[in-house]
């Protein structure tokens, strides 16, 4: 999974989402990508989970970019335990996404097979996603 | 190298320049704020249509094509240099228009476009990869070529095309570094299916946490702590 190597603190508050992502919003590597509609956090796992998607799917034929990192941990109390006593212990990692995110990028395959590799990869996710390409491609 | 300048007109209209809001109301009537400068000329804040401006960049000459821009009545040549996108819904928010002296040598990104079918891909099972996309050259505004050609049909597996190997024109002096990779030949590693034992390995183990970063005092509180140890007793 991925995470952070070394973080300042390891505790985190949970933040706002408000706003467009007008960073990350454009295609830099490939010719195909999947463009995030709404805010939300996305786990490490789900986006292993898609990553894993697109590739098996893909198979040797394309190049994949993850554009997305999980830099945010996510407390969790144990089980049956009375509320108090402070913070829980951290439980995975999330990555924090705005509307206009590129979740994933891909190159190297035709154009209906990125699509349905986006298509495979966007039910690892639980938020609405679209299909984005270059305008050049045909 | 093909030139392409495509006979267009803007019609702009001229706005006061203020705030975002009027920037807003402005988008709402249909037409988008833009921004006309350059030529040693003052700069002019512009209303124009964004159907005529995303023509233009959809065209075969791009961002590089080289228009009329009429603002009441007085008229120029201009070129987009820069363009605003909302991220989601895609729609033109704000353009950059620059006045252009066509006797002038100016800087300009040019889109590459590939040709042909590499043998890298085709025989030896490799992934065309497009490292460069846009190659930045300096000519006259005349000379712009709408996108530059590169041939792949003789590309073997791990051999690159740099920019050095691109075709070169008398009238376009490239700007980009000779020793760029502009597309080459790769392989992806296959995505192996785990067994079940690793899955359920993977899925029982408890993620490590990664190292903390703590603050920069921990050799003077060392050496103090060291000091105190040292301390002689008072005697009595």
């Amino acid at each position: 999974m991925l995470m952070p190597k070394k973080v300042k603190y390891r505790k985190q508050q949970r933040g706002r989402m408000c706003g467009k992502a007008w960073r990350g919003s454009e295609l830099s590597f490939g010719d195909y990508g999947l463009k995030v509609l709404e805010p939300g956090w996305i786990t490490d796992r789900q986006i292993e989970a898609a990553r894993v998607a697109m590739t098996r799917f893909v198979k040797r034929g394309g190049k994949i970019w993850v554009r997305l990192f999980p830099d945010k941990p996510v407390t969790k109390k144990p089980a049956e335990t009375r509320m108090g006593k402070g913070k829980g212990a951290p439980d995975h990692w999330v990555a924090v996404v705005r509307p206009g995110k590129i979740l994933f990028e891909m190159e190297g395959v035709s154009p209906t097979d990125a699509q349905e590799a986006m298509r495979l990869a966007s039910h690892k996710l639980p938020l609405n996603t679209k299909f984005v390409q270059r305008p050049t491609v045909h | 190298m093909a030139t392409a300048t495509a006979p267009n007109l803007v019609e702009a209209k001229p706005r006061e320049a203020s705030d975002k809001n009027a920037a807003r109301r402005l988008r709402t009537t249909g037409l988008i704020p833009a921004v006309l400068y350059g030529a040693g000329k003052e700069p002019r804040p512009i209303a124009v249509d964004p159907k005529q401006i995303q023509r233009i960049l959809y065209s075969d000459s791009g961002h590089n094509t080289i228009f009329d821009v009429t603002v009441e009545g007085e008229q120029a040549k201009a070129m987009i240099v820069d363009w605003q996108y909302e991220p989601i819904k895609g729609s033109l928010l704000h353009v950059d228009l620059k006045r252009i002296a066509m006797d002038k040598k100016m800087r300009v990104r040019v889109p590459i476009q590939v040709k042909g079918e590499a043998p890298g891909v085709k025989t030896e099972g490799g992934i065309l990869d497009i490292v460069m996309r846009e190659l930045e050259i300096e000519c006259l505004p005349a000379d712009i070529p709408s996108h530059v050609i590169v041939d792949i049909s003789s590309l073997a597996f791990g051999e690159p095309i740099r920019v050095s190997d691109l075709p070169k024109s008398d009238k376009v002096k490239i700007l980009s570094d000779a020793d760029l990779t502009v597309v080459h030949v790769t392989s992806v590693k296959e995505e192996v299916a785990p067994v079940v034992e690793e899955v359920a390995a993977v899925a029982g183990a408890t993620p490590a946490e990664p190292e903390v970063i703590k603050k920069g005092k921990q050799e003077t509180e060392g050496a103090e702590a060291e000091k105190s140890e040292k301390k002689p007793e008072k005697k009595k």
